[in-house]
């Protein structure tokens, strides 16, 4: 496929410099290292959600870009943004799909950590047969290198993106008015950037959504809702409470957007870097969609084990943490029976 | 709805609820902010059946009248449940109550036992005792209060009453077993905004008519916060009407409202206007004294909102229809208005998941509904709660009425309006002159929507009548409507508006019909406005008596410190008359007539019990005669002021 247009000019990358800036000051904001030490504290949530983001998520978007027939620079894309760690945009979700926003955000902090070291490692395992293919073609054209992924360069990038979210941390330490704000604006100015980049392209390079294959539009749409289903039912498969499961869906399916932007960015260039961009545009773009659809749906269905949960948990703040709510019989599913605080106070518990 | 307990009367709701509620907790009472103390179902009905067993070792007898006079508290609800499980009904009242009053109503009802809460209120029973040979026991609510010679305790009658239900004692239960549904549960007296107390009687299928038709959805995990006065008409409907669903009712006061909402995050909230206009100037302040980015991100967040909600009223149809219009109107503006809604919608919702969500994190987050009623709610106040989303539903009824006419619901929520009436309620809009019926009558188009008129009504919840004053009973209805005196109108979306009160409209001397109402919320906008009374009966213009924002005043620069300095200073005087011609002028929709000419700033504030009811509405004949001077000095001058 013909797919050489220089996409981003420089300001363009300058702007999403910014943005990305912005978004990862904000994610810094809304963490404190009270979220670090809960991961500790309560590690099987967190090691559920690990294997979901590093185990399923990955091999879902090796999976897609195989079976869809993916060019070799978005099948790379693809990967890429399957392997990466989850952002706030999860956290805001969890919240409003009636999730435990607490794992997701120890979640958003474990996967960011552990990105450091996994990323290299997925990308080694799933990208091996599509770098062969575009060596190939580059040395069909007559250059001599091979194409090889910049692993240091990977991870370099993903410091150098986490150095924002360290100041983002001290501003939250220091003035609590500011971080609160700096956390708005920066999914107002994620949302804004987004669109301005899809405009552009739009505008400048019309033809680009014409010539993208329809598959790539499949797999982008697809690793995102794949990885709510089967978040969803793994966690489920393993007895996770409906409050987890819905945070770790959501976690799952939705990737860290900004940092695959400043990876590409720092660590790719031409001619792979422009395709690699423009599928993160079109992820970025869609898990917007498809999650604020999902987070509809959840927040419907888990209306009732999520009232049960907050009633449970306020008798408890109010009544003391002996108290123990008896529904009446028939009124709890059968999943919250034994504890309808959905493990959340040691007191509900019963066997 | 299926959660509902239906039974045949209030003791069987009582009965019922503990079978099937248990452990659950059914009250809850402060002790401090973080710390309550749940009362289960099971118990208080436990509870509920010693006491009742007591009053009939006390020789209360079944459809007896027994006194309950006091506020907000647990042993106000235990003796409630006393009553009912033995047969009788009680007569509440809260702790402002005047002397004239009580001695009234004691002997009006007929009272042998009474409850009393305070210490005070005993005395105050006490010292009328010699003028009432009928009553014969005073009982003391509070644990902590000292009883004086010939008054028992709560406690103690529990007690009695425990001791005989150990050895057998059944007599509660046969007394349940008796109760006909057309027995009294309570007799309310009231005061109202105008008149004489009037014993309003409601029978128990009156209440159980209302919890079977008040429209919600509910179940066993709710919580209600709890502020209105607890004997209040509107506050029990809510009681019994959570008890039927197995909610946990939690008593909040004023002064501590705004950290319970956050820490008990009720799901369920009724209150009048007062607290809504309240919680709306807090939240404003709280905007104004945050970040200016905060601010600009809420104010973006509030367009947005007001669009995006527009275009869904307007495109399901719920939205204030006060004229007919025609289908192809409709049809030419749907696609626009579902444009304007499919544009606004994505920014709406970032918006209202970063900003809104804040705001409503400050009344709880967690609230399904929440309800207004006794008294109009000011629509910039309606807007506003609906727009950030928190679900307003605005309600109307009157004591008589025990007291639901009409509510909206989530589904059916038309701003402006007080929603449909409720299942098995029939309304009327009737000629207030001729007695013609507007309403429905195919003689006007559209079976006489639109048509403005007194509200008349027919259902399950209406009064069995006033108690002996069979007079006022049959001036009160109509061929078995009750004429509820409020000036109302069919919208074309088949919700009621109220217009205003018909007893408080003026008449000018011109002959022209004001309802005070609309200009006196209008009046209220400003933040220099605390309280305002139009007047102008049989005058040739209207006047305003205003209590002036002290508080305002000095936060923006006046040195007064009381309220009399302030009504006199020339500067003061001037904002007011300045805030009066733009808030009233004929560009915000105000006809020639309703023009305010002259104004006179009062140095105190109105207070409960005093110049407004329980609810905040104005008694305005008591104004008129306290401030009769004012009134007469702003008409005899005749020339108007300008100072």
């Amino acid at each position: 496929m013909e797919f050489n247009t220089q996409l981003l000019y420089a300001h363009d990358q300058a702007l999403l410099a910014i943005m990305i800036f912005v978004i990862m000051l904000g994610m810094g904001a809304s963490l404190t290292p009270d979220d670090f030490r809960a991961v500790i504290r309560k590690p099987r949530g967190v090691f559920i959600g690990f294997l979901s983001q590093f185990g399923l998520m990955p091999l879902i978007a090796f999976t897609l870009a195989t079976l869809l027939n993916f060019p070799p620079a978005f099948a790379i894309a693809l990967i890429l943004i399957g392997s990466l760690p989850g952002g706030t945009t999860s956290n805001m979700f969890t919240y409003f799909a009636r999730g435990s926003v607490a794992l997701s955000i120890s979640m958003t902090t474990a996967s960011t950590i552990m990105a450091l070291f996994m990323m290299p490692i997925l990308l080694k395992i799933y990208t091996g047969g599509f770098t062969a293919q575009i060596s190939a073609s580059m040395q069909a054209t007559g250059t001599e290198a091979d194409f090889i992924i910049p692993t240091m360069n990977i991870i370099s990038s993903l410091i150098l993106v986490l150095v924002p979210v360290a100041m983002g941390m001290f501003i939250r330490q220091k003035w609590r008015d500011w971080a609160k704000t700096a956390e708005d604006t920066a999914g107002f100015v994620g949302i804004l950037v987004i669109l301005y980049l899809l405009l552009t392209a739009f505008t400048r390079h019309g033809h680009l959504f014409l010539q993208t294959p329809i598959g790539v539009y499949i797999g982008a749409i697809g690793l995102g809702l794949a990885g709510f289903f089967f978040g969803y039912w793994f966690s489920r498969l393993l007895g996770v409470y409906p409050l987890f499961q819905r945070a770790i869906s959501l976690e799952t399916g939705i990737q860290n957007g900004p940092v695959s932007f400043a990876i590409i960015l720092l660590s790719f260039s031409e001619p792979v870097q422009s395709q690699m961009i423009w599928l993160a545009i079109l992820y970025s773009t869609f898990i917007v969609i498809t999650s604020s659809v999902i987070t509809l749906r959840y927040r419907k269905n888990g209306k009732r084990d999520w009232d049960i949960y907050k009633n449970t948990a306020i008798h408890n703040r109010l009544f003391g943490e002996d108290y123990v709510t008896q529904y009446p019989k028939g009124f709890l599913p059968k999943r919250l029976l034994s504890d309808p605080s959905q493990g959340t106070q040691p007191s509900q518990k019963r066997f | 709805m299926k959660h509902r307990i239906k039974t045949e009367n209030l003791a069987l709701l009582y009965q019922k609820a503990a079978e099937r509620f248990g452990d659950l907790p059914a009250f809850a009472i402060r002790e401090s902010a973080l710390e309550w103390k749940p009362v289960s179902y099971s118990s208080l009905y436990e509870q509920g059946l010693n006491l009742a067993t007591g009053l009939i070792e006390l020789g209360v007898k079944a459809r007896d009248h027994v006194g309950l006079f006091g506020d907000n508290r647990f042993e106000w609800m235990l003796s409630d449940y006393g009553v009912q499980l033995s047969g009788a009904a009680d007569v509440p009242r809260g702790r402002d109550v005047t002397d004239d009053e009580l001695f009234y109503i004691i002997d009006h009802a007929g009272i042998e036992v009474t409850f009393v809460e305070t210490e005070e209120l005993q005395n105050r029973v006490l010292k009328l005792r010699s003028r009432l040979p009928a009553l014969r026991e005073i009982i003391l609510l509070d644990p902590k209060a000292q009883a004086q010679p010939g008054v028992k305790k709560l406690q103690e009658l529990c007690d009695l009453g425990a001791a005989l239900r150990a050895k057998g004692d059944k007599r509660a239960e046969k007394r349940i077993a008796g109760i006909k549904p057309d027995d009294l549960f309570t007799l309310i007296y009231t005061s109202g905004t105008t008149g004489t107390p009037k014993g309003v009687m409601l029978t128990h299928s009156n209440m159980v008519s209302q919890i079977r038709n008040l429209p919600g959805y509910h179940n066993c995990t709710d919580r209600v916060l709890s502020v209105l006065p607890i004997w209040h008409i509107f506050e029990r409907v809510i009681e019994m009407y959570t008890l039927s669903f197995g909610g946990c009712t939690f008593y909040s006061s004023i002064s501590t409202l705004g950290e319970d909402m956050r820490n008990v995050e009720p799901t369920f909230m009724a209150s009048a206007p007062r607290l809504w206009e309240k919680l709306h100037e807090r939240i404003i302040k709280g905007i104004k004294a945050s970040h200016p980015v905060r601010q600009i991100l809420f104010h973006i967040a509030y367009f947005l909102a007001k669009h995006y909600k527009n275009s869904e009223y307007f495109i399901t149809d719920k939205y204030l229809k006060m004229k007919h219009q025609p289908k192809w109107i409709h049809a030419l503006l749907l696609p626009l208005q579902v444009l304007r809604w499919i544009i606004v919608l994505p920014w709406y919702g970032f918006f209202n998941a970063a900003v809104l969500e804040r705001i409503r994190l400050g009344a709880g987050g967690s609230l399904k509904a929440t309800i207004s009623g006794g008294g109009a709610l000011p629509i910039h106040i309606d807007k506003f709660f609906n727009y950030v989303g928190i679900p307003v539903l605005e309600g109307y009824g009157m004591t008589e009425t025990s007291p639901v006419i009409s509510v909206r619901s989530i589904n059916n929520l038309v701003v402006g309006t007080v929603g449909p009436p409720i299942p098995e309620t029939e309304v009327r809009i009737i000629e207030p002159e001729t007695g013609e019926v507007l309403y429905p009558n195919n003689k006007f188009p559209d079976d006489g929507l639109s048509q403005r008129g007194e509200i008349w009504i027919k259902g399950p919840q209406v009064m069995k009548g006033y108690y002996k004053n069979p007079e006022l009973t049959q001036r009160t209805f109509n061929d078995g409507w009750l004429r509820t005196g409020d000036l109302g109108v069919i919208t074309h979306n088949h919700c009621l508006k109220i217009l205003g009160r018909s007893k408080s409209t003026i008449v000018l001397s011109s002959g022209e019909n004001v309802e005070p109402e609309p200009i006196e919320m209008r009046l209220q906008q400003s933040q220099f406005i605390d309280q305002c009374m139009v007047v102008g009966q049989d005058k040739k213009y209207l006047s305003v008596l205003i209590v002036p924002g002290l508080q305002e005043f000095r936060m923006s620069g006046f040195k007064e410190r009381t309220m009399e300095e302030l009504v006199v200073n020339p500067e003061a005087n001037k904002i007011i008359r300045e805030e009066i011609r733009k808030l009233t002028s004929q560009s915000n929709g105000f006809k020639r007539y309703e023009q305010i000419k002259d104004f006179r700033m009062l140095p105190v504030t109105f207070e409960v019990g005093k110049e407004l009811t329980n609810l905040y509405k104005i008694k305005r004949h008591v104004v008129e005669k306290k401030f009769n001077h004012v009134i007469d000095e702003l008409f005899t001058n005749g020339a108007i002021k300008n100072n």
